[in-house]
């Protein structure tokens, strides 16, 4: 963690999905991953709230930020690599969900 | 030194341009001298910003790297707290920005882009390429990284897994590349020269040094 | 829909990456030094400009030091800083002074 946070919802190792929605304004979280499984591998902390300091407002609550993790198989049909590739993408607590284990 | 290995002079900002090829070129300027003339910045402000980035470059990331490489406990606290070793090598990274660095290792290489934008760390590396603003680059990084890297020249091993971090948010990140073999006993600032620009953000690999 | 900005796996629109660097400009220089200022002393913040570029009609069609031109122009009118006629004005004089110099 980089910077403190406020009481995080996930853990590091959690199962999260990014919903699929469509939200107007000004979001942080790239369409390629909505609607995507992923883990989390870190919380970089509390920071404020980009889609409220993009329209003037203080961003406050902070929201925690987290570090996401998914395989590339997962994110793209036919990806060309190993199923060891991932990516990694930075998520606000509220664009993540928890996800169901898989068995 | 540039990149390329000369210096480029820059105008005063408000000396009579030359050879500005953009409509923005004027509004820009019309825009900073109203800012100025109603006392909501001053032309010494933008001038010491000018300065600020002009003074920054890759380099910076060149001195981390390769003390991070001879000095273990200077690599724990790069991976660990970058805002803080890059303050031990007086580099002001200071600021609102958080930085990140990730290390390569024969497991994994780790690959940055910005697909929602260009952040890059700029504080730290200065500004960034034109390619890694450019929308084939943002596109096409996250979803094919090793066809990407292909172009730059860099092959990675199918048993070495590429992570790809896309700073969407608050945070940038700079690659810790891996310390080439054969450059046992290369000082410091020999190291530091063994890394290019685009080893700090994955397009490359420092190179074993040519035999003389 | 997604915003023209959100540009991640969109590979089929684009090329190979093109590795050339322009020699920056002074007035992109002073795109870049004014956003700076602007978001130091507090006038404006970095989401605020990335939503200022999200929203430029021409996002494709700018280069990048334009964009953040057109973007601190914009919010710059949208805060009451300045207004919309005394940047035209001013921009067209400069223009007349340079053509004519």
């Amino acid at each position: 963690m980089i910077r403190p946070a406020t009481a995080a919802r996930f853990r590091p190792g959690d199962a999260v999905r990014v919903p699929n929605v469509e939200k107007k304004g000004h979001v942080r979280t790239p369409e390629y991953v909505k609607g995507k499984r992923g883990r989390v591998t870190g919380i970089l902390g509390g920071f404020p709230d980009p889609e409220s300091l993009a329209y003037g407002g203080a961003g406050l609550p902070e929201k925690p930020l987290y570090r996401v993790c998914f395989r590339q198989t997962d994110l793209w049909e036919g990806y060309a690599g190993p199923p060891g590739d991932t990516l990694h993408v930075d998520i606000y607590e509220h664009w993540l969900e928890p996800a169901i284990e898989e068995s | 030194m540039s990149e390329n290995g000369h210096e480029h002079e820059h105008g005063h900002p408000h000396a009579e341009p030359k050879h500005e090829t953009s409509p923005w070129a004027a509004r820009i300027r019309a825009v900073e001298e109203l800012l100025a003339e109603k006392g909501i910045l001053t032309h010494e402000e933008v001038e010491a910003q000018i300065e600020y980035m002009e003074a920054r470059s890759y380099e910076n990331g060149a001195r981390l790297v390769a003390r991070a490489w001879t000095d273990p406990g200077f690599k724990e606290l790069l991976l660990r707290d970058t805002k803080a070793a890059c303050s031990q090598l007086g580099i002001d990274a200071s600021g609102t920005v958080e930085f990140v660095t990730v290390e390569n290792t024969p497991a994994t290489h780790n690959l940055i882009v910005c697909t929602l934008c260009s952040c890059y760390p700029r504080a730290i590396l200065g500004r960034p390429p034109d390619w890694y603003k450019s929308p084939a680059y943002r596109s096409r990084a996250v979803v094919e990284p090793r066809a990407v890297m292909r172009e730059f020249g860099l092959e990675i091993p199918e048993d070495t897994s590429v992570s790809v971090h896309d700073s969407s948010a608050d945070v940038r990140y700079l690659v810790l590349p891996m310390r080439p073999p054969g450059t046992e006993g290369m000082t410091e600032d020999e190291l530091a020269d063994l890394v290019t620009r685009d080893c700090l953000v994955g397009t490359a690999v420092p190179r074993e040094p040519a035999r003389v | 829909m997604t915003g023209i900005h959100d540009m991640g796996g969109r590979r089929e629109e684009f090329g190979p990456v093109d590795k050339s660097q322009h020699e920056l400009e002074d007035w992109e220089r002073l795109a870049d030094a004014v956003n700076y200022v602007l978001n130091a002393k507090g006038h404006k913040t970095t989401d605020e400009m990335r939503r200022a570029i999200e929203s430029l009609r021409e996002y494709r069609e700018m280069s990048y030091y334009e964009r953040w031109a057109a973007a601190a122009e914009a919010l710059v009118v949208e805060k009451g800083l300045l207004t919309q006629e005394e940047i035209d004005e001013r921009a067209a004089a400069l223009e007349r002074r340079w053509e004519s110099g």
